[in-house]
């Protein structure tokens, strides 16, 4: 297989915006293909992401709508589901056809907008993720799976509600400094606490927003990215899956497709843990990033709450995570999301993120959690 | 093939009639909510029904307060994960129970809530 590289990224800003998910990956992949320096002529096929459009939109279809919108003609189109991992799911599948030499020069990233349609259809579109016999008709929500979860990891290890605010503040402390995220505004550990319960224990600041953005990535094979000075290497791109049904999950309290992925990445990399420097994690709710820096490695099972009260992920800690906002902060576009991470550490590990930048960082890690935790994605990256 | 097999639909319509159906993997003795086409223990295609009795412990929950649309009215109502006494878990919509009283380990019973058309699966009292 052959060696891939992420030679070019771009960002919608995210929040509340006006055009289409299409448009908006649209805006992201022109920006990428600016930044990778190269002709969009260059580019060879083009996988995108979307969940909702079907639904929130009435648009399907989308891959070749993004294609045209690009002005790209000719070149094979594929559309990703995957629920919250899609476009990192997209990103893997990118990174296989670059690796296996059938093309040179791929486009790949995600779209998505829900804020132009009510909060109740939006959470009804997201649960539409997971299962329409045992899960749906009980009104199981997001909110409601990572709320299981969270009991199930308090009742185990202990983990408090005061932890899972840590979490919060942390990333809305490191989203300050991302020009393109959705609330830049620090918040105290007494705003999470005193915030209304969307699902017990989790309460409405233990949850990411509602988000419209775009995210894309251009991916270019060794020889190709030889000519680029800003080039970042996939060290490695695996994926997991779990049962898709709360009821078949045999520990509620861990998030298996997470510790699997990461196995995979780090056997692909031939790295640890211990190597990483940086981390983008899928830190949909506040637990959810308790559980994955318990996944990954990066803490004992039991101690990712105390993690999060001593900080030890802040930037300046032990592992910054999440240095861009995470999706708390900087918002979570759920078919772009997988992209967005892989560009803020693409952007980290060329060291030009700014403010936010985690000094001297050569090893970074992006995590994308898909669904009732079924789908799972662990990249790494590297620089030379 | 001769084989019972349980259906989305008639594990649903068997819940509407009170009964909980599981299957038994007659290889290795696995047991699953159906439906299911091989044994995830033993990679067999063996499977028979069983009835479940339908008394379990609450393993996890909580209290929903934003439902989805189509629940709007509901809210707020409590959904747990509850480990049967035959070793399978369940999810399902707790009723009956004042929602401050719930707690992890608090014994329920299935009761089918039926909704028009549609059975969801409940829990209650003990
Ligand atoms: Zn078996």
């Amino acid at each position: 297989m052959r060696r891939v590289a992420v030679i070019g990224v771009g960002l919608t800003r995210f929040g509340k915006h006006e055009r289409n998910s299409v448009e908006l990956f649209a805006e992201a992949a022109r920006d990428a293909i600016t930044d990778a320096e190269i002709s969009p002529s260059a580019i060879q096929a083009l996988y995108y992401g979307n969940v909702t459009g079907g639904e929130g939109e009435r648009q399907l279809h989308t891959s070749p709508l993004a294609a045209s919108l690009l002005g790209l003609t000719n070149i094979p189109t594929t559309r990703f589901e995957n629920a919250c991992a899609t476009s990192h799911v997209a990103f893997r599948h990118a990174v296989m056809e670059v690796a296996a030499g059938i093309s040179d020069v791929v486009l790949v990233g995600g779209g998505e907008r829900v804020l132009h349609i009510p909060t109740d259809h939006a959470t009804e579109y997201f649960g539409f993720c997971s299962d329409a016999s045992y899960e749906q008709p009980v009104g199981l929500t997001f909110p409601g799976v990572f709320a299981l979860i969270a009991r199930a990891h308090m009742e185990k290890y202990g983990t408090t509600e005061e932890q899972m605010a840590h979490v919060a503040v942390k990333n809305h402390r490191h989203g300050v400094h991302n020009p393109k995220a959705q609330f830049r505004k620090e918040i105290t550990l007494e705003t999470v606490l005193r915030s209304a319960y969307v699902a017990d224990p989790l309460k409405l600041f233990d949850c990411c927003p509602f988000t419209d953005g775009g995210a894309a990535v251009v991916l270019a094979s060794e020889e190709v990215a030889r000519r680029h000075k800003r080039s970042i290497w996939v060290l490695g791109s695996a994926a997991a899956s779990d049962t898709m049904f709360m009821h078949e999950k045999r520990d509620l309290s861990r998030i298996t497709a997470t510790e699997r992925a990461a196995l995979g990445a780090y056997r692909q990399a031939g790295k640890g843990p211990q190597d990483v420097d940086v981390v983008e994690l899928h830190d949909c709710f506040t637990i959810a990033e308790i559980v994955a820096t318990e996944g990954l490695g990066f803490f004992e099972p039991g101690m990712g709450g105390i993690a999060a009260e001593k900080g030890w992920t802040s930037v300046g800690g032990k592992i910054p995570v999440n240095p861009s906002g995470g999706l708390k902060s900087k918002g979570h576009p759920i078919g772009a999301t997988g992209a967005a991470q892989i560009c803020e550490i693409v952007t980290q590990l060329r060291g030009e993120a700014g403010p936010r930048q985690v000094e001297g960082a050569r090893v970074g890690l992006t995590h994308t959690l898909g669904g009732n935790t079924a789908t799972v994605l662990v990249s790494l990256f590297g620089r030379d | 093939m001769t084989e019972r097999v349980i259906t989305l639909k008639s594990f649903f319509e068997e819940a509407r009639a009170g009964r909980l159906t599981g299957i038994r993997c007659g290889k290795c003795g696995e047991l699953a909510i159906p439906p299911k086409e091989f044994c995830p223990a033993c990679q067999q295609r063996a499977w028979g029904p069983v009835p479940l009795k339908g008394e379990g412990t609450i393993s996890s929950f909580t209290i929903i307060r934003v439902a989805p649309r189509g629940h709007a009215g509901e809210a707020p109502y409590a959904v747990a994960v509850v480990k049967l006494a035959e070793g399978v878990s369940l999810l399902g919509r707790v009723v009956d129970m004042p929602l401050e009283a719930l707690t992890v380990g608090l014994p329920v019973k299935f009761r089918p809530l039926v909704k028009g058309e549609q059975t969801v699966v409940g829990f209650g009292p003990a």
